[in-house]
């Protein structure tokens, strides 16, 4: 059993979007919680929930019903930037900054000054082996790089807990092993709680808990694994 | 089919984009449209106003041996022509009066003789002052000269030393003497001749009467010429009326067959006009273009911002497997929708604004003139949405690939190719060289060489504000590309307040995104040049015709003695100053000169009050200041201002002295006053444009035995002067004369007054308003719109709103702050390239600039409105959840 608190506790956390007949609902009441040192794969097809669950644990978004509360961390403005990181799935690195400046940007919204921010951000991305990435703009990387970067940016305020919504979702196999490789290897070296959403079997199979999720509800047989810890 | 379809759906779905289109190319449309109708309503008005201004249309003159009765029968029967009626001239060596125990001689004096009705056929050309028309008549300096009023008697000299006694029964002022006296048949550019000093007018049987022995012995010394009024239905342009008045009075002359020449007074007039018309067609180049293809601008910006969506819809269709010739006709259906709804829009627009603002909703002269009006501004908006839309549509359609879409963002190392060529430099050196080779020869826009009947426009000299524009709006995008280049660390360092230690982050963006945001400001500072130098030009514009009515009629108010009336300074101020709305009254000495044989006008001023009171301009003097010279006038009270042209013909140094004969007050002999020259006069109020003098009124009083004022240039305490005039009327009586500023600004020469250019100017001033804060807004506005997603991650990376404001803020201000500080130096430089180029308009030249502070406030808050809305609006957006605002971009 974990000990001390959660780092994330849903309680009876749905979330609906649209109204009346028109209303879709994206994730039933669910409840979890996500303890330090975890590493949860949220495992379902698409329209499953997975995103909608991810992004009320990153308090990116508001549940309808329930709540989303992070014990171990504090309220939801205590999050970012520093504690709670997000990789997106999409392209998600501002166009106009460097590789560098968009690793950087958290932790200077955070409160660093820009010189130390700029060195941490070296120090990440020489972690992860992307130093000579530091001067490009976005455009001029691959999309492989991206995702890395953005893992880098996620990883450089070095946060208690690292949420990435489907990174794998638009790479190639070979590009979306070597990220899962990085999230991994940075959350044992940080010691962070890890969760990916991702609806590839041999991605989740890399992650010692699945929590499977259909029609935005966690499957108790796939969940127990979790609630064993 | 396909783009029919695709056009309902996207009315049905996304019709803002459309609309917003449609709207920017209305916006052009109509301003082209309204100054159709600007130039179809100043046309007619020049005209009407041409012809008000002549009091006889043609002066038809005998030629030695003709018979004025043939001739007169020949031009009454002539087609077009209204009345004709004949008028006998002569001179006599003299004439003479004896009043109150004094006798009073002219020199050589014009006789006339005027046949019964004349007075009514031609009402324009006698102004009575006193008495009564039909009866022998004086001119008002006649009268002065010769100390007579009605009831008095004048002996007339005639040849041979003989002469007349006739009896004057009334004062006339001859408002067109210099018409009245032409040399008829004088060859194009010949000097003008001055007008006769002295007058007399007689009934066309005193003059039979009292010169028969000259008509029987002499009759070569009698001229007739027959005075005609002709029809006024012309064709409403200057110069089309011109062109069949001109072709006319040829054709008379042809049947008259070298029996008379026409002096066309009425095709002189029009002639003017026509020069004035295509100032206003230039005018309306100076404000109009600029405004319209800023406006284009604005619409290709607005359309821009969606350009992103298209293309993706655009590559939605293509991998549906239309071709590239169905998103053609796509962008092709969507541009001429949004086309013709603009066009339409703009030219209800501009009917509704020409009804309102010139009583017109035509866009044209005539009917082919409306029609290609409309046609032009409707081919106008067409162009523009076709710019807009289907331009880059086209372009898109022809290269469309995903890595196509990542634009905008870059390093974008090279300039675009006109920077990289210095076309603004370019093009500012030639404008400069234009500019300077013009100026040299006074600025000549408007080319109208004596004797030819076209008038054209020097297209060359119009290239230097045209490539000054240009120039200027391309050096602006080059100088905010520069500084967001060059100029990281200062920009960093200016952020640093509003941003904080995200600083280096917003201003490594803005370097970024520099094309995106160097466009932005170059618009910004062009539609904000445009709103300053359009402001600025009317301004100074309007001040100049203010100081142009001052100028003709003295002061708010001006009073003058009726002949034989005699006030002394004091009397009439303290009498004057009793009537409500009465400012201040200062007395101006008006008095008749000799220096040598000529007669002029010399004004006596109190120096150490005239300044203010008179509200004298530096620019009517030479050798210093108003004030400078008035300083002098009061030091050494025999000092005297000289106009110009005396200077020239007496050969005038500072400090000779001049003798001038005045009349005395006691004696009413002339007496020699003498003065030294110490200045130059070039205008004064009241005075005539020729020659005058200015001298101080107490040397004058006490050298000449007579305190006597000519006027009282009367200044309002705010009170229309137009009411004041009538209630100094109403206790004066016929005492004095009494007229006013306001009626005056409608009667001074040029025909581009007030009226027609305020219409324009307003029309244009807000437009200009309409589109700075539109620009502005819009350019800052559809940027951020542009970059939510950057926004969006930056707040779901952990970013405040506050944080978010200093990138949202420090774009605003560079783009506002930028745009309006270039927009303001470019203003002051078109501005003053406005005024120099387009000299013509202006009668004196301004001495200097008059900025409309209040307008010109009004379009900052304006913009600085736009800005805020932008801003906040796109702040507000944030609010939402960051994930929203993700899944929906």
């Amino acid at each position: 059993m974990n000990e001390g608190l959660p780092l994330v506790r849903c309680e009876g956390a749905a979330r609906t979007y649209g109204e009346g007949a028109t209303a879709t609902v994206a994730l039933q009441a669910t409840d979890c919680e996500v303890f330090a040192g975890q590493r949860i794969a949220l495992v379902g097809p698409s329209g499953s929930g997975k995103s909608t669950l991810l992004h009320l644990m990153a308090g990116l978004d508001d549940p309808t019903v329930g709540t989303v509360s992070w014990p171990a961390i504090g309220t939801r403005d205590e999050l970012r930037p520093g504690r709670v990181a997000v990789v997106f799935q999409g392209p998600s690195l501002l166009p106009p900054l460097t590789v560098l400046e968009n690793v950087s940007l958290p932790l200077v919204i955070g409160g660093m000054t820009d010189a130390d921010g700029r060195e941490v951000a070296r120090s990440a991305l020489r972690t992860l082996g992307l130093e000579e990435l530091a001067d490009k703009l976005p455009e001029e990387i691959s999309g492989g790089q991206a995702q890395r970067v953005a893992v880098a940016r996620a990883l450089a305020g070095e946060p208690s807990l690292i949420l990435a919504d489907e990174p794998t979702g638009q790479l190639d196999r070979t590009s979306g092993a070597a990220v899962v490789d990085v999230l991994l290897a940075a959350s044992e070296h940080a010691g962070s709680a890890l969760v990916i959403s991702t609806h590839d079997q041999t991605v989740a199979a890399r992650l010692p808990e699945r929590w499977g999720m259909h029609s935005g509800e966690i499957q108790t047989d796939t969940r127990e694994t979790a609630w064993s810890h | 089919m396909v783009a029919l379809n695709w056009l309902r759906g996207l009315l049905a779905h996304r019709p803002t984009r459309v609309i917003a289109t449609a709207l920017g190319v209305a916006v052009g449309v109509a301003l082209i449209a309204s100054i159709g109708t600007f130039l179809s309503s100043t046309n007619a008005k020049m005209t009407q106003r041409a012809i008000a201004r002549v009091a006889v249309d043609w002066q038809v003159e005998a030629q030695p041996g003709a018979s004025p009765a043939t001739l007169l029968a020949t031009v009454g029967s002539y087609p077009g022509v209204r009345q004709a009626l004949p008028v006998q001239f002569t001179s006599s060596p003299s004439l003479t009066a004896t009043t109150r125990g004094s006798t009073q001689t002219t020199g050589a004096a014009r006789v006339l003789g005027l046949p019964p009705g004349y007075s009514s056929a031609f009402p324009g050309e006698l102004r009575l002052l006193t008495g009564s028309l039909g009866g022998v008549m004086v001119a008002q300096q006649t009268a002065s000269n010769l100390h007579v009023a009605p009831g008095d008697t004048v002996t007339v000299g005639l040849p041979g030393g003989k002469s007349a006694h006739v009896t004057v029964g009334g004062v006339v002022d001859l408002p067109y003497s210099d018409s009245l006296f032409q040399k008829v048949g004088a060859p194009p550019g010949a000097q003008l001749s001055a007008p006769p000093d002295n007058v007399i007018l007689l009934p066309q049987s005193e003059f039979a009467r009292i010169e028969a022995p000259v008509i029987a012995k002499r009759p070569e010394l009698i001229s007739t010429q027959i005075h005609t009024t002709l029809s006024h239905a012309l064709a409403s342009s200057p110069s089309a009326a011109f062109d069949d008045v001109a072709a006319r009075a040829h054709n008379l002359e042809s049947r008259l067959t070298g029996g008379g020449l026409v002096g066309d007074n009425l095709g002189a007039a029009l002639d003017t006009a026509r020069k004035d018309a295509l100032y206003a067609q230039i005018l309306f180049l100076f404000l109009g273009v600029p405004g319209a293809i800023l406006a284009g601008l604005v619409t290709a910006l607005i359309a821009s911002a969606g350009a992103d969506r298209r293309r993706r819809d655009a590559a939605l269709l293509r991998t549906r497997g239309a071709s590239t010739r169905t998103l053609v006709r796509i962008a092709m259906a969507e541009t001429l929708f949004a086309g013709i709804l603009g066009v339409a829009v703009g030219l209800g627009a501009a009917l509704l604004i020409g009804k309102s603002s010139f009583g017109t909703a035509s866009f044209g002269a005539g009917a082919v003139s409306a029609i290609l009006w409309a046609v032009g501004a409707a081919l106008v908006g067409l162009v523009i949405a076709a710019i807009s839309i289907a331009l880059p549509a086209l372009r898109d359609a022809r290269s469309l690939t995903v890595a196509g879409q990542r634009k905008q963002i870059g390093r974008t190392e090279r300039g675009p190719l006109w920077a990289r060529y210095g076309l603004d430099f370019i093009a500012l050196a030639i404008a400069g060289f234009v500019y300077w080779q013009a100026s040299q020869g006074g600025y000549q826009l408007v080319l109208a060489p004596e004797g030819v009947a076209q008038v054209s426009v020097n297209w060359y000299a119009l290239l230097a504000p045209v490539l000054g524009w240009i120039g200027l709006g391309l050096l602006g995008y080059r100088i905010a590309d520069w500084v967001l280049t060059r100029g990281r660390k200062p920009l960093t360092g200016a952020l640093r307040p509003l941003a904080g230690e995200l600083a280096p982050t917003v201003s490594a963006t803005m370097s970024r995104q520099r094309r995106l945001l160097a466009r932005a400001v170059a618009l910004v500072a062009l539609t904000a040049a445009f709103a300053g130098s359009t402001s600025v030009f009317n301004s100074t514009y309007q001040a100049q015709a203010e100081v142009d009515a001052r100028l003709s009629n003295g002061a708010d108010v001006t009073v003058t003695e009726s002949p034989g009336i005699s006030v002394g300074a004091q009397q009439g101020i303290t009498q004057l100053k009793k009537i409500p709305g009465v400012g201040s009254v200062e007395p101006l000495q008006h008095r008749f000169a000799y220096i040598g044989a000529d007669l002029q006008d010399l004004y006596g001023v109190r120096p150490q009050t005239i300044t203010d009171q008179g509200k004298l301009q530096n620019g009517w003097f030479a050798g210093g200041t108003a004030a400078d010279l008035m300083k002098i006038l009061a030091r050494q009270p025999d000092a005297i201002l000289v106009s110009q042209e005396t200077v020239k013909d007496y050969q005038l140094h500072p400090g000779d002295r001049i003798n001038l004969r005045l009349q005395n007050g006691a004696t009413k002999q002339l007496t020699t006053v003498p003065f030294r020259y110490e200045g130059i006069a070039k205008e004064f109020p009241t005075a005539p444009k020729d020659s005058f003098f200015v001298a101080n009124q107490a040397y004058v009083a006490a050298r000449t035995g007579s305190d006597a004022v000519g006027s009282f240039l009367v200044q309002t305490d705010g009170t229309s002067p137009g009411a004041v005039s009538k209630r100094i009327s109403g206790v004066l009586g016929a005492s004095a004369l009494v007229s006013d500023i306001q009626n005056q600004r409608h009667v001074i020469g040029s025909n581009l007054t007030a009226v027609e250019l305020s219409g324009l100017t307003q029309i244009e001033l807000a437009f200009a308003l309409v589109l700075a804060a539109a620009a502005t807004g819009l350019a800052l506005g559809l940027g951020f719109q542009e970059r939510r997603r950057t926004f969006a991650i930056a707040s779901a990376l952990g970013a405040k709103r506050r944080q978010l404001g200093g990138f949202v803020w420090g774009e605003s201000i560079f783009v506002t702050g930028g745009g309006l500080i270039l927009g303001a130096a470019i203003a002051t430089l078109l501005s003053k390239t406005l005024v120099d180029v387009l000299t013509g308009v202006f009668d004196p030249p301004p001495d200097f600039l008059t900025i409309p502070w209040l307008y010109l406030a009004g379009v900052a808050v304006a913009v600085l409105a736009t800005v805020l809305a932008a801003g906040l609006i796109t702040l507000r957006a944030l609010r939402r959840p960051a994930i929203e605002e993700l899944r929906d971009l």
